[in-house]
């Protein structure tokens, strides 16, 4: 079979993802035991109380925002409205107050650079990635929960057991996450981000930027609802978070990105 | 300031509208969508259907010339969901496209629609 063929390339690039998460979850989750031990075991009691977030969920801007989470959000945190396809404008940053010498690297940002063979297929931090309108896949164990964005083919792994970051812990476009319950809403720390774009037109956050998210079920459990509130002082004078809601889409899986860097040369 | 978040939502509005997606690169900075839409027909010479974008290379005649124009598509991974492939547009295929003109003047566009010569549409419009 040839190696481009549609499923040769979803061997390549899709097994590998979905076999480290079923390794990780099979490997680590008390669910994978049998079900009378499972039964006994006080881990079970409590993956039983947490809602189910597995599966694949695709973006829906239909969704209004949810009073309840943005309760939890820090005073003086701004809602950035560009969640989706909508991006601001050049010069417009949806209430973000960017520190002086932030301002003047956006007003001399040269759009050009991302379209370099270097730069098209690197894909951005999860501040931005998370509010793209491509889907993502949710496979959810009880020490680790793993997220398959399709953009980029990025894979983000949740600590659910407690552990912290080892001293010479990468930095890295999905950072270094972990997790913890309240009630029923997963709430996600996130830091070991590298630098990259917040909005897409000039504002980057630094390597120390840090991310709160919360995911919860609607009251219908169709939606997966979240909002993703970041912080870096080193470039902002405030707080920015975004509301970004999927629906949740039975029987599909993420496809791989499997970006092309040969697209740069269109923009020469 | 009115002005900028109008813009923004009109922006938004648009691509919503048309089940655009944006990759890395800034749809805004790159695509004028206060501009009329342009449309234009002509032979494809050359179809690349890979992320984070496709590109479509169309001939158009001009007078007793060959024009070349270029489209570029949303997310091949997000059109797969709406019919498309690899193989819908093959070189020789006589196509009307329509999208949003590059900022910089240039014969490249943002792909809103495809149709075949037969003017049936190329794909589903997002659902």
């Amino acid at each position: 079979m040839s190696r481009n063929t549609p499923t040769s390339v979803t061997t390549t690039v899709l097994l590998p993802a979905l076999a480290l998460a079923g390794a990780l979850l099979t490997a680590c989750s008390p669910q994978a035991s049998s079900p009378a031990a499972a039964a006994s075991s006080p881990a079970a009691a409590t993956a039983a109380a947490h809602p189910d977030f597995s599966g694949y969920w695709n973006l829906d801007m239909k969704v209004p925002v949810d009073p309840e989470l943005m309760s939890k959000v820090a005073p003086g945190t701004v809602l950035l409205t560009d969640t989706g396809p909508a991006e601001f404008p050049r010069g417009e940053y949806g209430g973000l107050k960017l520190k002086p010498a932030a301002l003047e690297k956006a007003r001399k940002w040269d759009p050009k650079e991302q379209l370099s063979i270097h730069n098209v297929c690197r894909a951005p931090s999860i501040i931005y990635a998370m509010q793209g309108p491509f889907p993502i896949e949710i496979f959810q164990g009880e020490r680790f929960i793993i997220m398959k964005l399709e953009y980029y083919d990025m894979v983000r792994i949740i600590f659910m057991d407690g552990r912290k970051a080892d001293a010479n812990y990468p930095h890295s476009m999905e950072g270094f996450s972990t997790g913890h319950w309240e009630g029923s809403t997963l709430v996600v720390n996130t830091d070991h981000l590298e630098a990259a774009t917040i909005t897409n037109n000039g504002l980057d956050h630094t390597q120390d930027a840090r991310v709160i998210e919360r995911f919860k079920l609607s009251a219908d459990g169709r939606s997966l609802l979240a909002t993703q509130e970041f912080e870096d002082p080193a470039v902002l004078d405030n707080r920015g978070v975004r509301f970004i809601a999927w629906t949740r889409q039975p029987g599909q899986h993420v496809y791989p990105y499997d970006c092309d860097p040969s697209f740069a040369g269109n923009y020469k | 300031m009115k002005k900028q978040l109008l813009t923004t939502i009109l922006v938004a509005t648009a691509l919503a509208g048309a089940g655009t997606a944006i990759a890395h690169h800034s749809f805004a900075v790159f695509f004028n969508t206060d501009a009329k839409l342009v449309k234009i027909t002509g032979v494809v010479e050359d179809f690349h259907f890979s992320n984070p974008h496709g590109t479509i290379t169309l001939k158009v005649p001009q007078g007793h010339k060959e024009i070349t124009w270029r489209a570029e598509t949303n997310s091949p991974s997000l059109l797969r969901r709406r019919g498309w492939t690899p193989e819908v547009l093959h070189i020789g295929d006589t196509v009307t496209l329509e999208g949003w003109p590059a900022r910089d003047g240039s014969r490249y566009m943002r792909l809103r629609s495809a149709s075949d010569a037969n003017g049936k549409p190329i794909g589903q419009p997002i659902a």
